[in-house]
């Protein structure tokens, strides 16, 4: 569905059913230079369970009018003008790499609707190098092929996975191809820019879980390691054969830690 | 810096998940109509694509889905399904998208099935098409009509061998918010990516040189995953609810590869011509060496063409490979590894000296197929091509004397000697 933020036009796919403020909610958020196809099957999952299912494509990626936002503050900001014109209530996020620094961010800055947070293949920052930076700047496809090479793990390579004649590794190139130009270059520099991390988590009050890719290269061990010591009492799981695309290399298994989570944690009524 | 398999590696791995119980290496046919649930929830997730996953062989199947996957992989598609033949996969990948009342163009030179579907049976239900011709790009931007909702062609044209210019006609479908299929049967994505030149989906036949050794029946539609479907509201079936899945939007939840998940919910449940998955084993056994085949297939076809243009029985020689060829030059641009391993040409003394010369040949094949490992031959203009008429035949460049030569992987020198029998036969012909 379409809506205005701030009198821009925003996307968000709601999973195949109308939004419904009356329900418990979940929002799903994409990392850089990704958009809400990244979540197709999680979403479509909980709509048809209950849940009013909200995956909003952050300015200037797929449908969503541009510029693109340029720190992770701001895109806690814009998250919660789009919570507060829906009304949203009851609401678990589940977010993905760059997702998860702003889900902190909203969660440190907008607790109170807050029911839980799933965060997937992330640290407490995110550096980017300079020759991803100076790429996506300057040659958006070969930044683009850097993320796909170093964010998928083995499945994603060999072009397995759990769903019937799908290339995770195509199917990724072509979904950061549809971003503004410089979508992904502005998403990139706010990752790289966020460092108020540490406290941010630190002052989350909900239910956290925290999904690990055993080979993910670009949220290492040793990243996701310290965003659960900083985070209280969150639930954990490994998944020691994906890379940084958990959602897409083990959807199965990521869903059923999900539903699970958020099941218990912001149950329909 | 990131690496990426290769072509050849993922001819042998992509896809397939070595099997978790028994550790088989070959890729195990799931000879099953179908597949038990764990749970309900699990069942009902599927039925209503929450997630992936087997539920009945006619809409996805294990073994299938590795061959898809490798296909998918080998062109740098974002999805891709199997078909029971290549027209199959055709006719799926044009009803996914076109409906009553819409419009193709379509290149003059194409398989003699394309021409017919296009002709004949997609206006029976309110479908038409124009044809252009492949050598003038202008003429497929002029045949563009408001209600143009595809255009089509095949890279190596069948049976002229004219190349599409694969970027230009591109540009004339993204100028026009118009997807551009390409029947890729004769280059395989080995000798050429029609996606890295802007085409948006591609067919195979995958009976031909894909699986390569005439043993299996098979069509493959892979989604390029780089066409802007929401960009207008001229594609409603990839962009509008469909009622029959809850009302499911294939470009919201499936982005790059709604095409093809459209093909799947659609055309594979209400339809059905699904891959057997004995067929989809033999294709990839295939596939495995497709590289090798490929690059002895051109090998053998550059001889045959040295052979053929000094032959004295030889009226004339067709393939792209040659500097007199018209696409020459497109050619060299889309195919470097080389043209296919098509060739037509002409036998001296014309419709009876070509069948005298095709009834004494005895290594190669007498048949109605292409891209086989052994070599055929054929006379079109009364096989594959009998049922087109005669403005169309001149329209594809057949002539009565051409002889389609498909040329496979035995020793060069072996398929020269049989060929020295067929040409002494056709030569009594003429002297007689």
């Amino acid at each position: 569905m379409y809506f205005d933020v701030n009198g821009k036009k925003a996307f968000a796919s709601t999973g195949g059913k109308p939004f419904d403020n009356s329900l418990p909610v979940v929002i799903f958020l994409h990392g850089s230079g990704l958009d809400h196809a990244f979540w197709g099957l999680h979403s479509r999952f909980f709509a048809f369970r209950g849940y009013a299912v909200l995956v909003p494509a952050l300015p200037g990626h797929a449908h969503s009018e541009g510029p693109a936002l340029t720190s992770i503050e701001t895109m806690a900001d814009w998250l919660n003008d789009i919570v507060e014109s829906l009304d949203a209530k009851d609401i678990s996020i589940v977010a993905h790499s760059q997702g998860c620094l702003t889900a902190i961010e909203f969660a440190s800055r907008y607790p109170e609707r807050l029911r839980s947070i799933s965060l997937i293949a992330s640290g407490l920052a995110t550096p980017v190098n300079d020759a991803l930076l100076d790429a996506a700047d300057n040659d958006p496809d070969a930044a683009i092929d850097m993320m796909v090479g170093w964010g998928f793990g083995p499945v994603g390579h060999f072009h397995q996975g759990a769903i019937p004649g799908i290339s995770m590794v195509a199917g990724g190139r072509k979904l950061m191809r549809r971003n503004a130009p410089n979508g992904l270059a502005t998403d990139l520099r706010a990752c790289n820019a966020y460092a108020n991390g540490k406290q941010a988590a630190q002052a989350i009050a909900c239910p956290v879980q925290v999904l690990v890719g055993g080979k993910d290269r670009m949220a290492r061990s040793k990243a996701s390691t310290e965003l659960i010591e900083h985070l209280a009492n969150p639930a954990v799981s490994h998944f020691p054969d994906c890379g940084h695309m958990i959602p897409i290399e083990a959807p199965n298994q990521c869903r059923s830690q999900l539903k699970d989570f958020i099941f218990l944690n912001n149950p329909t009524s | 810096m990131s690496h990426f398999h290769h072509f050849d590696t993922l001819a042998l791995h992509a896809g397939q998940t070595v099997d978790g119980e028994f550790g088989a290496r070959a890729a195990p046919i799931y000879q099953t109509t179908s597949y038990v649930f764990p749970d309900t929830d699990t069942a009902s997730s599927i039925f209503n694509l929450e997630r992936g996953g087997h539920a009945y062989s006619r809409i996805t199947n294990p073994t299938v889905a590795v061959l898809e996957q490798r296909i998918a992989a080998l062109e740098g598609g974002s999805a891709a399904v199997c078909t029971s033949s290549g027209m199959a996969a055709t006719f799926c990948a044009i009803t996914a998208i076109l409906s009553q009342g819409d419009h193709i163009v379509a290149s003059s030179q194409m398989y003699g099935g394309n021409i017919s579907l296009m002709k004949n049976t997609l206006p029976r239900f309110g479908i038409t098409a124009s044809f252009f011709d492949p050598t003038d790009i202008e003429s497929c931007r002029n045949a563009i009509q408001d209600n143009t909702k595809l255009i089509y062609g095949e890279l190596i044209g069948n049976p002229g061998l004219d190349i599409l210019d694969l970027e230009g006609i591109a540009k004339i479908g993204a100028d026009n918010h118009i997807p551009f299929m390409v029947d890729a049967t004769f280059n395989t994505p080995y000798l050429c990516r029609c996606f890295d030149y802007g085409a948006n989906m591609t067919i195979h036949s995958v009976t031909k040189w894909m699986g390569g050794h005439g043993t299996a029946i098979g069509g493959v539609v892979v989604d390029g995953g780089n066409f802007d479907w929401g960009a207008s509201d001229k594609y409603p079936t990839i962009t509008d609810p469909y009622a029959p899945f809850s009302g499911i939007n294939f470009l919201e939840e499936f982005g790059p590869s709604a095409f093809a998940t459209r093909i799947r919910a659609e055309a594979m449940r209400d339809i059905g011509p699904c891959m057997a998955p004995m067929s989809a084993f033999l294709l990839l056994q295939g596939i495995e060496t497709l590289s090798m085949r490929m690059d002895r297939h051109i090998s053998n076809t550059m001889a045959m063409l040295e052979y053929l243009t000094n032959h004295d029985q030889v009226v004339w020689v067709n393939h792209p490979s040659l500097s007199t060829h018209s696409s020459y030059a497109m050619a060299k641009k889309y195919l470097p590894r080389g043209a296919g391993s098509i060739v037509s040409f002409g036998v001296k003394g014309g419709r009876d000296a070509g069948k005298a010369f095709i009834e004494n040949t005895e290594l190669a094949s007498h048949l109605a197929n292409v891209g086989d490992a052994k070599t055929l031959v054929i006379h079109p203009a009364t096989t594959t091509h009998s049922r087109i008429d005669a403005d169309a035949l001149v329209a594809a460049g057949i002539t009565e004397d051409m002889v389609r030569l498909s040329v496979g992987l035995e020793d060069v020198a072996d398929i020269k000697a049989d060929f020295e029998n067929g040409f002494r036969a056709a030569q009594r012909i003429v002297g007689a």
